[in-house]
């Protein structure tokens, strides 16, 4: 390969790519705000201005090539001091709110106010003003007065929705950002401009003024949104999710994510439905239980039916580890052949970015875990027609709310000898049932998902339970948190008493006799290797931060 | 003492019916041999920057593509120019023959003439002109077309990548060079964007041959140049004069015999002072003569009753006005020197933040995007330099 000096160092490069491109490959960040890795060059913000040797003016890292034994200075004194120059510049008109900006803490203009320039201005006139307080669509707020004019909103608008709905108008210092007349900026991706957004020039309007950055924890994360299975950050504050980003990862979702799975996904965490304790039916009223009690009694239930009475419906938001888990349970403890989950597609909901048709984000991890009915089992279909029809006696069902299906459907359930409902929020399904375990969403959690490419991905909890072991979860923290104060989103915060769907039917399986030796989710990772190929010599540590292609059969494919 | 100031009548005398004549007989010329003589001319771009012609087209012709344009710039916008609209004017076959020439040495089967959208007036008159060509180059057998794109008043879209946004259909604003437009140009093809007075200059060098061109002018600016003289001068209008000639010859032939100062090249020009004629030439950068002032043909002289702090204040509003708006030096840079003059002028600030703003449009210079925020420098920095008491008191 072709080779270039930077600062000393020599550079390999593929031919066309830019000294900015080539660089930040060996993990050299040359300043810049307008360029993004998955954006058209700009060239607008002139703070990547690099010096290079037989070059009569200083060049835009952004969008010169590199050639053979070009030799490029980003630290020499001329580079610097243009540099500090154009930051100066950029502040000039900054109005420098910086204590009431949602930006502050990851703000590049910020970042690099201390890094490259003075520390003061030499100019002191009145600041530009412009509209503040725009929205400019349903989620995104805009800000005339921050923003530095490098475009990325606008490219991300024109070259990746495609929508094309934002432009520059006026010209010179008077230069700001609109929609288009008539338009509204309003598409399935409009949020991911806050993130691009170098500045605090556009907010997210659920997220505006919630937090300041630096008092929450991020906790790297899969989003729950669809089987897309984008990468995330989850960011807590006192346990309590107040926001969602994306996190790059170029086999899955680049560096986006859809509104919907920023928006939607997380405030049900903390809902006033969300079961809290194990509840049992007594005398037509939900009494709070123990754990082993509970156990127990669904253990004592269940041994009373016949195996041919008793079905299980799993969900394909649990986990593998959960699936896999409750496959086990019901083929070998209740060694019942009915066991499967229902599918949640909507057809014509997808796109060509991000967003799938299959809602659910392990649909295949539940069927490679092993979640379907055994030979001459029941499917889907048949169990729902059993429960009906009144063949199947007793039901154990995890997140599906079976009773909102139809009114059919809920007197069914209602007849039902037994019901064990693992749930995470109360439904008309969880009303019906003789015990309500709890359980834990994505994001109390630890576990995997496999997306529709057959990625097998890590979700992580970044939202403690009374179950999760601080130390072993290996939870996120926050500034607050390091600090031990008496603000730690700990100590304040409330606790559910719910559990990974694994672990209850880990309990369940100990109250029948069976005790499994599954401390954390990674164990049972690690034991499904041992007996399904598609998992084989999996952990976690080797599933990583951006995930594993599966090896998949091609009969797992078909 | 040998007068370097000479008048001549190359672009836009002994004009006839018979142009075109004359361009056949060019064109059925090989190529090479076109390209042989405008690169032997030193013809080198009227507009200002002063690329070499020949040059350009030879990039044109060697990148290779299906569609190719000539582009036509008659966005005369540098305030004190007026020559191009006299040029499309009087001798607009000269211009279109300029234009068939680049489309046979480069293989363009398409062009357009990026009109001024204060040059109005001049389209009926051009669009005549343009029926008789393309009459004249299909019974000649010629393909190619000329269409007049009316440009929409912006400053900037006199840059030639910023005329190409414009003509795309995107906002007025330049791109980033490399590419240059010869390979990348509109529509991504390449393209030639050439100044109307480049375009006759190239016509007529083919037609007197390289050698009587280079007679005229000084080595590295040869050829002459029509020059819009405006001001306080008794006499304005455009003459074309010989590259090379001082600046107190010009002086002595246009000034009012009270002139302090001249704009050389327009607001993105430089100011000359009165103590400095006699060292200063017009011509190219580069040349032999190495100061030579560039410029495209705007020369407006001023007398002692100007105000400078007015003048160079008149200056910064416009580019504050025209400045695009896209990178930041430019964006901030010209709204902080006007307000800074401004401030200094008042007595808000010390005279000793002149240097401050000196300093500033030094980085305008090294660190903006395109011409336009590049050279806001000049005319700053040789007014405050030169004239800075005008400019405190």
């Amino acid at each position: 390969m072709p080779k270039f000096t930077l600062d000393g160092n020599e550079i390999e490069f593929k031919p066309g790519e830019t000294i900015i491109e080539a660089a930040k490959k060996v993990g050299v960040d040359i300043p810049h705000f307008c360029w993004h890795p998955s954006l058209s060059v700009s060239g607008n913000c002139r703070v990547c201005l690099v010096e290079i040797e037989k070059m009569p003016k200083l060049a835009i890292a952004c969008s010169t090539t590199a050639s053979e034994g070009m030799v490029v200075h980003s630290q020499s004194e001329k580079t610097l001091s243009a540099r500090n120059a154009v930051m100066e510049f950029l502040l000039i008109n900054h109005p420098l709110d910086c204590p009431i900006c949602d930006e502050a803490g990851e703000c590049k203009l910020q970042d690099y106010a201390y890094q490259h320039s003075k520390g003061e201005s030499r100019f002191t006139e009145e600041k530009v003003h412009k509209d503040k307080r725009v929205p400019l669509g349903p989620n995104v707020m805009f800000d005339g007065e921050r923003c530095i004019s490098c475009s990325r909103c606008i490219r991300f608008a024109d070259e990746i929705t495609k929508t094309g709905e934002l432009t520059f108008v006026q010209r010179g210092d008077r230069v700001t950002i609109v929609t288009f007349p008539g338009k509204e900026f309003d598409n399935a991706y409009s949020l991911n401009v806050t993130d691009i957004c170098p500045v605090g020039a556009l907010t997210n309007r659920d997220f505006r003024f919630k937090a300041r950055v630096w008092d929450m924890s991020a906790t790297k994360t899969i989003c729950s949104g669809c089987a897309r299975g984008c990468n995330i950050e989850v960011w807590v504050r006192n346990n309590e999710i107040l926001r969602l980003t994306p996190s790059q990862n170029d086999a899955v979702n680049s560096f986006w994510m859809c509104d919907y799975g920023r928006l939607e996904t997380f405030k049900q965490v903390h809902s006033n439905e969300r079961i809290n304790g194990v509840y049992m039916k007594r005398e037509g009223q939900d009494v709070k239980v123990s754990w082993d009690e509970a156990y127990a009694n669904a253990a004592s239930e269940l041994k009373h039916l016949n195996k041919d009475q008793i079905a299980v419906i799993a969900s394909a938001s649990s986990t593998c580890e959960d699936n896999f888990m409750l496959a086990k349970f019901a083929k070998s403890v209740l060694s019942t052949k009915h066991v499967d989950y229902i599918p949640h597609v909507v057809p014509g909901s997808g796109d060509d970015l991000l967003i799938r048709e299959d809602k659910s984000p392990n649909a295949f991890g539940t069927e490679l875990a092993g979640v379907h009915p055994a030979a001459g089992g029941l499917n889907r279909d048949a169990i729902l027609d059993g429960v009906k029809k009144g063949t199947i006696k007793a039901l154990i069902v995890v997140d599906e709310d079976l009773a909102a299906m139809s009114p059919e459907m809920e007197t069914a359930l209602a007849k039902l000898d037994v019901l064990i409902a693992v749930s995470t929020h109360h439904n008309r399904t969880t009303a019906l049932a003789n015990i309500i375990f709890p359980s834990a969403t994505y994001a109390e959690k630890n576990g995997t998902w496999v997306n529709f490419q057959g990625r097998i991905q890590r979700i992580r909890p970044a939202v403690t339970t009374l179950e999760a072991d601080r130390t072993l979860d290996n939870l996120a923290q926050s500034r607050l948190d390091k600090f031990g104060t008496e603000y730690d989103r700990w100590g304040r915060s409330v606790k559910l008493d719910a559990r990974p769907v694994w672990k209850i039917f880990a309990g369940l399986s100990t109250a029948f006799g069976n005790k499994m030796k599954y401390t954390t989710a990674e164990d049972v990772l690690i034991d499904m290797g041992k007996s399904i190929d598609a998992f084989k010599k999996l952990d976690y540590e080797k599933i990583g931060e951006q995930g594993v292609q599966l090896e998949l059969s091609a009969k797992v494919k078909a | 003492m040998k007068l370097s100031l000479k008048k001549v009548d190359l672009i836009l005398g002994s004009y006839s019916n018979e142009e075109y004549k004359i361009l056949f007989e060019m064109l059925s010329r090989n190529s090479d041999e076109i390209l042989k003589d405008l690169i032997e001319s030193g013809l080198k771009g009227r507009g200002g920057a002063g690329f070499p012609t020949g040059l350009k087209w030879k990039l044109c012709a060697e990148a290779v593509s299906d569609d190719k344009y000539i582009i036509c710039n008659a966005d005369e916008g540098e305030p004190g120019t007026f020559k191009d609209r006299e040029i499309l004017d009087r001798v607009p076959k000269r211009v279109l023959a300029g234009m068939a020439l680049a489309a046979k040495v480069t293989g363009a089967a398409k062009g357009y003439i990026y009109l001024r959208a204060e040059y109005s007036f001049l389209v009926n008159k051009l669009q005549k002109e343009l029926e008789e060509f393309h009459k004249i180059l299909k019974s000649n057998n010629i393909k190619f077309n000329v269409e007049i794109f009316m440009g929409c008043g912006a400053y900037i879209c006199g840059e030639e990548t910023a005329l190409l946004q414009s003509m795309e259909g995107k906002r007025g604003e330049p791109r980033n060079k490399p590419p240059f437009p010869t390979t990348t140009g509109y529509l991504g093809k390449p393209t030639v964007v050439n100044n109307v007075e480049t375009l006759v200059s190239a016509f007529m060098v083919c037609r007197i041959g390289p050698e009587e061109f280079k007679k005229l002018g000084i080595q590295g600016s040869s050829g002459s140049k029509l020059f819009s003289v405006s001001g306080d001068t008794p006499k304005p209008g455009i003459y074309d004069l010989e590259f090379g000639l001082s600046l107190a010859e010009f002086v002595d032939e246009f000034g009012d015999g009270d002139t302090k100062a001249v704009q050389v090249g327009g607001a993105s020009g430089f100011c000359v002072p009165r103590k400095k004629f006699n060292e200063t030439t017009i011509g190219y950068r580069g040349g032999l003569t190495g100061d030579s002032l560039p410029t495209g043909g705007s020369m407006m002289l001023f007398n002692s009753s100007r105000s400078m702090y007015n003048i160079l204040r008149n200056y910064l509003d416009f580019f504050a006005e025209e400045s695009c708006g896209q990178c930041t030096p430019c964006r901030i840079g010209c709204q902080q020197l006007k307000n800074g003059i401004e401030a200094v002028k008042k007595g808000e600030k010390d005279p000793e933040y002149l240097n401050q703003l000196l300093k500033l449009s030094d980085t305008m210079k090294i660190t903006s995007k395109c011409g336009l925020g590049q050279s806001v420098a000049n005319s700053f920095s040789s007014i405050v330099t030169n004239f800075t008491e005008e400019m405190i008191y």
